[in-house]
């Protein structure tokens, strides 16, 4: 990898001074860090238990089945009775649930019936249920986290082929210039939703749900590269007549190396600007998708999913559109605070009317 | 005076990486091809054409022709249908989720929800099912026979009879209908075919009397005739090549209550029928009470929740509240609408087939060919949970295929239960006893026990993460698919699911269809050598409604009696002895059905004091309901001054099963 100049290193120290954007980073780390560890958090699984004198971790290992701890059903032992049994009984078996006792699957019907229930400490559904009382806190935490991992994941592969194709546009010019542009124009107008929703018609469903996420991801990849191009174009464009470009090619270097090692660095402040807004756009599209219906398959949790449910039922559990919709607007405010942040400590004007 | 609209579909927007997605969809098309079309052309002579080289088809005789000694039955002798005491007058509001794509009721995109307001709720037929008794009662015909041989129905006409533009309905107009649906350029092959191969004659007597005759002899044969409505010939008789187009947006003269008038169609938007107060039928017995309102206001509002919203404000007048979140929750009985008697809410219990609500497995995909697989699969959907928990009780465990025919339904038959001990015993047969790290059973190979759950219900995707959830418990895997409509029928159709849930819209007649579902015709292309062994080379069928692709030699047998069977008793054997083979076959898990049907209504909307008729699939299909404008008044008024009435919350149990 390449080295950063000073320059950087002292955009980055600005970044630092910059509170509002420098402090939304390290929630947004620390958030991220919390959802990675989150089966230890929001989980129907126990984190320890303590039974006959041996001890289980079940939260990461395979499934216990119920005969292990003294039920006669061979599916998975439901901790949440085992806990209350093992409160009944003095044996000293113990176990300890994590703080959301639930997973993001379940229907749990307390009072009979799977309805919306409101938020109630006392069953642990600190944010309430949806409409097949399945815990929305916990379909929220691994909906968020499967909307910024899928961000994520979106952004790095649309970066990669954007720079790739964009660099190679602006450096190589002409021909091939000319050629990809119109490429692009057209690749352009195709209509997203369309692909989306044909090409999820034709997909397979006997597909695992994780190969089906990643397949809607490169659908949207695949239709989302462009827009990087043109940046990355005239940015190529403008550092190639420097002379330092000139220089490096006297020397003998490759075009991947002058394009890579020598101009990428240094149009990095247009990369790093726009990254902030493609997360954004890329959990406001997969949002949307779900709200729609085309996105994630279900019952994966999804922000989308929820926001629909809770505009379809706001009179009756205004609960349900309120956590997402809140979720929704901390972490696109967190993310934007950042961008500015960094697209601040990346303007050379230091003091510019957009302060 | 056409005017291409293009309607402009924002949909999301990705920030600064890619271009706003903008796109254009429908409008230009349909109605500026009219204007372009070729002059009209004028079928007359092709139609008689048609009628000259199909003799035998098309017969003219003389009244002198009608047999002696026929027994003419009329049905006037069952009591009328609605109630004396409605009045006139009134516009009922009502919601459309989409625009009607044409006002056509044959051909591309005509099978539409509003065709019922067209046609088919709206307009009488030669006889009308009496909802209550099941017999025929009259409508366009006054009297019918049938011959000896069961094959033939003699009508006479209610000379009476005329469309909403004056034009009285003579004979001709019943030959001409049958010259349009199996003409080609409707474009629907299923008229094309139903009509050809169904009906053998029609013979016009005089203006005023025909005879009509069905292929073969069957106990409702009376169905097939009498539910046929005639074609207005002086109106169609521009249908050539550009049919499609020409009839898009032209609302037919009809001989029903309401018409479109010009100017009352705008489109994108709403609707408005007026009554036709020269409705020839007005004064017709079994006819006078119904069809009440003046006016019906049909306005477009896409989401079904602003639908929900716009009746608790009045603008509508009713909703249905069939599901148990609206009528428990976001309409309950403490509603303050509710309480002060403005909005009454009503349950009524019907009998009727019900439609085909289950888990229909695809027999030809590897696992589900194994009969243990699917009797596991039995035992491991707990619909008795999807029940109680989320329909709360309301609704009923379908037992058999074919749910609520009377005698034609098997009567002990009953549907597996929930049980996961036998279902894993079933699983075990089939070499599924491991469980794997995530709880799913697996066999000695490493075969996960895993099938796809596809579904077209959006509304009902909760169903099946139930169905998954309880599954998991017998180590049975669900991967849920939720399609849209469209894609989930074409999928279907090409046999691609593994198990699909879904249900069959059923008609209201006298006995279930067999052939569709379970004929071995359906599911393979020659499905059985001629020495009666399995085909080898057997290759799918798509297309066709067999979705378990049952092929069994034994049911082919008896699909074909009982469809040439004229005898009463022993198609109902037949019906009993085919449930149980496909109950053995195991290849369907009957859902549920629901009993009753739930509405939410403003009190100045009117019903009869038994509210409905035991046939009957929605409160409003009768049209028996009427609007009073002094309640209006007097409600409208209420609300205002914060006056309450009695609140009405009315069960109407009288033909509850069990």
């Amino acid at each position: 990898m390449f080295k950063f100049n000073p320059q950087t290193l002292k955009k980055l120290r600005r970044f630092r001074e910059i509170k509002r954007g420098y402090y939304s980073f390290l929630l947004l780390a620390g958030l991220l860090l919390l959802l990675v560890f989150g089966e230890l958090l929001v989980n129907s699984r126990a984190i320890v238990v303590k039974y006959e004198g041996e001890w289980f971790f079940p939260t990461y290992t395979a499934f216990h089945p119920g005969t292990d701890f003294g039920f006669d059903y061979s599916y998975e032992v439901n901790y949440r009775d085992l806990r209350d049994r093992f409160a009944n009984e003095s044996g000293g078996n113990w176990l300890l649930l994590p703080a959301v006792p639930y997973n993001a699957f379940e229907n749990n019907g307390h009072g009979g019936v799977f309805r919306p229930t409101a938020p109630s400490a006392e069953n642990q559904h600190y944010l309430g249920t949806d409409t097949t009382s399945r815990d929305i806190l916990a379909r929220l935490f691994y909906g968020t986290r499967i909307a910024l991992v899928f961000a994520l994941a979106f952004t790095a592969w649309v970066y990669l082929i954007g720079i790739s194709v964009g660099c190679a546009m602006g450096y190589f010019g002409g021909i091939f210039d000319l050629f990809f542009q119109r490429i692009i124009e057209i690749w352009s107008n195709i209509p997203f939703l369309y692909m989306v929703i044909i090409v999820f018609s034709v997909i397979p469903s006997s597909l695992s749900i994780p190969a089906r996420i990643g397949i809607l991801l490169a659908v949207m990849v695949l239709f989302s590269w462009t827009g990087m191009t043109y940046n990355m174009r005239t940015e190529t464009y403008k550092e190639k007549s420097r002379d330092y470009v000139a220089a490096a090619r006297i020397i003998g270097a490759s075009d991947t190396r002058i394009v890579f090692r020598h101009i990428l660095p240094n149009v990095l402040a247009t990369l790093v600007t726009f990254m902030p807004f493609v997360v954004v756009s890329a959990i406001g599209a997969i949002t949307a998708l779900d709200y729609l219906g085309f996105g994630l398959p279900p019952p994966t949790p999804s922000l989308g999913e929820l926001l629909k449910q809770g505009t379809a039922n706001l009179r009756t559990a205004p609960w349900i559109v309120s956590a997402a919709f809140v979720t929704l607007v901390f972490l696109l405010t967190l993310i934007t605070f950042i961008g500015e942040a960094v697209r601040e400590s990346f303007d050379p004007k230091k003091f510019t009317v957009y302060r | 005076m056409t005017h291409i609209t293009f309607k402009r579909l924002r949909t999301f927007f990705l920030g600064s990486l890619t271009a706003s997605l903008l796109f254009a969809c429908g409008g230009s098309g349909d109605d500026a091809s009219q204007d372009q079309s070729s002059a009209p052309v004028d079928n007359t002579e092709e139609v008689q054409a048609y009628y000259a080289a199909n003799p035998d088809f098309f017969s003219f005789k003389t009244p002198e022709d009608i047999p002696e000694g026929l027994v003419w039955e009329d049905g006037s002798e069952l009591p009328e249908m609605g109630s004396a005491k409605a009045k006139k007058g009134g516009t009922e509001y009502r919601a459309l989720q989409d625009f009607p794509r044409t006002l056509r009721t044959i051909g591309p995109d005509s099978n539409g929800g509003f065709r019922g307001m067209l046609l088919d709720d709206t307009t009488p037929t030669l006889g009308f099912r009496h909802r209550e008794y099941f017999d025929y009662v009259p409508g366009l015909a006054n009297a019918w026979a049938r011959s000896e041989d069961g094959l033939t129905y003699y009508i006479k006409l209610d000379p009476r009879a005329a469309y909403s533009d004056g034009v009285p309905v003579t004979a001709e107009d019943y030959m001409f209908m049958f010259w349009l649906y199996r003409s080609s350029y409707v474009t629907a092959p299923w008229y094309n075919n139903y009509y050809s191969t169904m009906f053998t004659n029609i013979t016009r007597y005089e203006d005023y009397t025909i005879s009509i005759s069905i292929a073969a002899a069957k106990p409702d044969g009376e169905a097939r005739v009498l539910e046929l409505q005639p074609r207005p010939r002086h109106f169609f008789k521009e249908v050539g090549e550009d049919f499609v187009d020409r009839y898009q947006w032209r609302f037919a003269p009809t001989t029903g209550p309401y018409v479109i008038k010009d100017g009352d169609l705008k489109k994108g938007r709403s609707i408005t029928m007026t009554r036709n107060p020269d409705w020839w039928a007005k004064d017709k017995k079994h006819w006078r009470y119904r069809f009440n309102a003046d006016k019906m206001r049909f306005t477009v509002i896409r989401d079904t929740e602003k639908i929900f919203e716009a009746f608790r404000r009045g603008d509508l007048d009713q909703s249905g509240l069939n599901l148990a979140e609206y009528w428990y929750e976001k309409l309950p009985n403490d509603a303050q609408e509710v309480a002060a008697g403005y909005i009454k809410k009503a349950a009524f219990y019907n009998q009727r087939p019900r439609p085909t609500f289950g888990l229909w497995m695809n027999t030809d995909r590897p696992l589900l060919d194994n009969l243990d697989v699917r009797l596991g699969i039995n035992h491991a959907s707990n619909w008795q949970l999807v029940i109680d928990k989320f329909f709360r009780g309301d609704y009923a465990r379908m037992q058999t295929e074919h749910d609520g025919f009377g005698e034609f339904t098997h009567p002990t038959l009953s549907a597996r239960e929930f049980d996961i001990e036998k279902a894993q015993d079933y699983f075990a047969r089939a070499g599924f006893k491991q469980r794997g790290p995530d709880g799913i059973l697996v066999d000695d190979s490493g075969q996960r026990l895993s099938f796809t759950l596809s579904s077209g219900y959006q509304s009902l995707k909760d169903i099946l993460t139930i169905l998954k959830e309880e599954a998991a418990k017998a180590g049975l895997e669900f991967r849920i698919e939720v399609l849209d409509g469209t894609a989930s029928w074409k999928k279907v159709q090409e046999k691609q699911h593994d198990i699909h849930f879904s249900a069959f819209g059923v008609f209201l007649e006298l006995y279930p269809r067999y052939w569709e579902h379970y004929h071995s015709d359906n599911a393979y292309d020659q499905a059985f050598l001629d020495d009666g062994s399995v085909n080898p080379d057997r290759k799918i069928k798509t297309q066709t409604n067999n979705l378990e692709s049952f092929a069994n030699l034994e049911m082919d047998r008896m699909i074909e009696s009982y469809r040439a069977s004229d005898d009463r008793q022993e198609m109902i054997e037949l019906a009993h002895a085919m449930s149980e083979l496909h109950y053995e076959h195991a290849s369907f898990v009957p859902g549920y059905y629901q009993g009753f049907y739930r509405v939410g209504y403003w009190r100045w909307i009117q019903y009869p004091e038994e509210f409905n008729y035991k046939h009957t699939q929605g409160a409003t299909e009768m049209f028996i309901h009427w609007i009073d404008e002094d309640i209006k008044k007097e409600t409208l008024e209420a609300r205002k001054t914060g006056n309450t009435f009695e609140p009405s919350i009315e069960v109407y149990d009288r033909w509850k099963e069990n």
